[in-house]
């Protein structure tokens, strides 16, 4: 018995050491030239990314990546980059910074891609940047408008969206032109919808208008009641908030449950999205939001975006998709104009280029901080997002002040 | 204290009150799963989730009012637990706990993976009840006061069953000691299967009574959970009324602490509690004493 046992491990090693040598003979058969050489293709450029595709950021998270597609595809079918085809890595960091972060350095150390395009959201970008640096890679950190993200002396991440800090100018200058002399302002603790508060709150103070609160909650917080309830006691004029979509829903459907009536609803992210008023229906009427693009503007390329995304999508592209779109493009013009894959000349090329794609135009400080592109002021009219801020790109006239909840159908 | 204060108090009450019966529902089907058991059934959140989107596709398709929706989400529910508990977790009841963990964990993430694969991550929310109802200076919301009212008829109803119907003292037995029940003539395999597909049900219900409330979207049950395991602790692991107890507390204790602090130290409430409780009541409110 033990004999025969010992036969079959024999066999069995002796097997083993012939499939070893067979696969080593194997592969240096590979890595010997062809007899007869043929047009080899070029290796794909790997560009790789960590996106939300799950959690809190994941409906925003998902649209960056169709943006990041659809460039891919565009840029593809044009030939490639630098005559390769582009290929994606992509990996789902679950809306959550530390895992983003993780995700990049294996981005880098383990799949070895040769360029990196940034996350969804600036708690993400903030974690994902550190590693980014740390290798010396330039990121263009599409989906991230959070200022701190760049005061932190960091040479290799570059800026796409209109910085936080401007976020809500629109809609403090307007409600101050209106007459408003009062805000509450609530916001999600995380550094993009803090960096929204905190440019509202300065520009607040720059037009005479007082902060009466201020309050912070937490990311996937479920009732905003009794935060309402303070609001619904102080009655504010306006009424602005620092939030992502799922949170800028909640609090307009409590307000109108609670009964809290400012003359102005303001949010960050959320009103600019379509989504907003599927979930919302009438009572996304009249709020604002703040957006970084809408499908209506003149920019070269938007109209064929906008429809090339219908047709891959079904669904109309909000500002989120456009970035990813846009940041792509940044990436693949400072690629043309380096010639290679040099990272530290692709760096000094993002630093210092100028350039316009679909999402808007792009030029950073010394800093990697965006400094040319607008944000843009949108409200819920009939069921339609106009743009009702800066003038020059108004679709429609901005309807103040918003009547109370009992008094609309 | 000046009147508008103290009115502004009690409007944060009724609010905790009414978010903590839906609570119950969710709190109350773990407990009794877990009462029958001793099975943590991870996988509960995901449960209510998928009544959520019964509500919600009912609705969205078809423009089925969402209350009637309780009537397909709750059996569907139903069914499906009993086919988990059939299948998979019976085969592990008898196995120390962890095993029953891991399993409910593998079935968590399984129903999760499938839901954001087929519905996506997107928030839905069913808009049907919007508004409230103003009683005096106070704002009832009309969705939460119709949410709080299902959840107690349900609540009830299943607490009534158990008390008094034999089943549901056969239920009962089986919770206080599965071999006595067995001798006693009780169906234990079948009393687990009945338990596990009311339990599910009752976190359907809640799904289904949420999504009215709330956006959801798959992650959703997750959050929830973790609230469900800080009340059943509270209430006392295996006691059906301790849950709603315990899930009424927590409403309030949130509503509050987000009033009084910030609604940022609220999301802490839960497990502040759950920490407290084991420090120093570890048998919970009406659990049993060891």
């Amino acid at each position: 018995m033990g004999e025969k046992f010992a036969q079959i491990r024999m066999s069995r090693r002796k097997f083993l050491k012939y499939a070893g040598a067979s696969a080593l003979l194997g592969l240096s058969g590979c890595v010997l030239p062809p007899a007869t050489p043929a047009p080899v293709p070029k290796k794909p450029i790997r560009i790789g990314a960590s996106l939300s595709l799950t959690g809190t950021y994941a409906r925003t998270g998902q649209d960056q990546r169709n943006g990041y597609e659809l460039w891919r595809k565009d840029v593809n079918e044009r030939g490639g980059l630098l005559g390769r085809q582009v290929e994606f890595v992509f990996y789902d960091d679950e809306s959550k910074p530390e895992t983003g972060a993780k995700l990049y350095e294996k981005l880098i150390t383990e799949d070895k891609v040769d360029l990196v395009l940034g996350p969804y959201s600036s708690p993400v970008t903030f974690a994902a940047s550190t590693v980014t640096e740390k290798y010396k890679h330039p990121m263009v950190a599409t989906g991230s408008a959070a200022t701190n993200i760049w005061g932190r002396g960091y040479r290799y991440v570059f800026q796409v969206y209109t910085p936080d800090d401007f976020y809500m100018d629109g809609a403090v200058i307007f409600g101050a032109e209106k007459g408003a002399k009062t805000m509450a302002i609530i916001n999600e603790n995380t550094v993009f919808a803090k960096g929204a508060a905190r440019g509202a709150t300065k520009k607040a103070k720059e037009v005479g208008i007082q902060v009466v609160f201020t309050e912070e909650y937490t990311r996937g917080a479920p009732d905003f009641s009794p935060l309402l309830s303070k609001i619904k006691a102080l009655n504010p004029d306006i009424l602005l908030g620092g939030t992502y979509l799922p949170d800028s829903v909640l609090i307009t459907r409590q307000a109108k449950e609670l009964d809290v009536n400012p003359k102005m609803f303001a949010f960050s992210v959320g009103p600019a999205l379509p989504d907003f008023y599927k979930s919302l229906s009438k009572d996304a009427e009249y709020i604002f939001g703040a957006s970084q693009w809408e499908p209506s503007l003149k920019l070269p390329g938007v109209k064929e975006f906008v429809e090339k995304y219908k047709a891959a999508y079904n669904a109309e592209p909000g500002y989120h998709a456009a970035g990813g779109y846009g940041g792509a493009q940044i990436l693949e013009e400072a690629v043309k104009k380096v010639g290679s894959i040099d990272l530290e000349k692709i760096r000094e090329t993002l630093a210092a280029m100028e350039t316009t794609t679909i999402f808007g135009k792009y030029k950073v400080n010394e800093q990697g901080l965006q400094v040319v592109k607008p944000s843009y002021m949108t409200q819920w009219q009939e069921g339609k997002r106009e743009i009702v801020y800066p003038k020059e790109a108004a679709t429609a006239e901005p309807r103040y002040p918003t009547p109370p909840w009992k008094e609309r159908k | 204290m000046p009147v508008e204060s103290a009115v502004t108090l009690l409007q944060v009450a009724i609010g905790g009150v009414l978010l903590g019966a839906v609570y119950a529902l969710l709190a109350c089907g773990l407990n009794l799963i877990f009462g029958v058991m001793r099975v943590i059934n991870v996988a509960h959140g995901e449960l209510m989730m998928l009544g959520s989107y019964t509500t919600f596709w009912l609705f969205f398709l078809l423009g089925i009012n969402p209350l009637l929706s309780l009537l397909f989400s709750i059996p569907l529910m139903f069914l499906l637990g009993m086919g988990i508990q059939k299948f998979l977790v019976s085969r592990v009841v008898k196995a120390p706990e962890l095993m029953s963990l891991l399993v409910t964990f593998g079935i968590s993430m399984f129903i999760l993976s499938l839901a954001l694969y087929f519905w996506s991550a997107d928030f839905r929310s069913v808009p049907y009840f919007t508004g409230s109802i103003t009683l005096g200076s106070f704002a009832f919301s009309r969705p939460r006061v119709i949410a709080f009212g299902i959840a107690v008829v349900i609540t009830l109803a299943v607490y009534i069953f158990l008390k008094k119907t034999k089943l549901g003292k056969a239920v009962r037995a089986t919770s206080q000691s599965s071999e006595v029940a067995a001798i006693c003539g009780v169906d234990v395999e079948r009393i687990r299967l009945l338990t596990f597909g009311l339990g599910s049900a009752l976190a359907a219900a809640a799904g289904s009574l949420l999504v009215v409330i709330y956006a959801v979207n798959p992650s959703t049950g997750q959050t929830f959970i973790l609230k469900a395991f800080a009340i059943i602790v509270l209430g006392g692991m295996g006691s059906f009324l301790g849950a709603f107890i315990g899930a009424l507390i927590l409403g309030l204790a949130e509503a509050f602490t987000s009033f009084f602090f910030t609604a940022q130290l609220s999301e802490a409430v839960a497990y502040l509690l759950l920490i407290l409780v084991l420090l120093f009541m570890p048998s919970g409110l009406l659990g049993e004493r060891e």
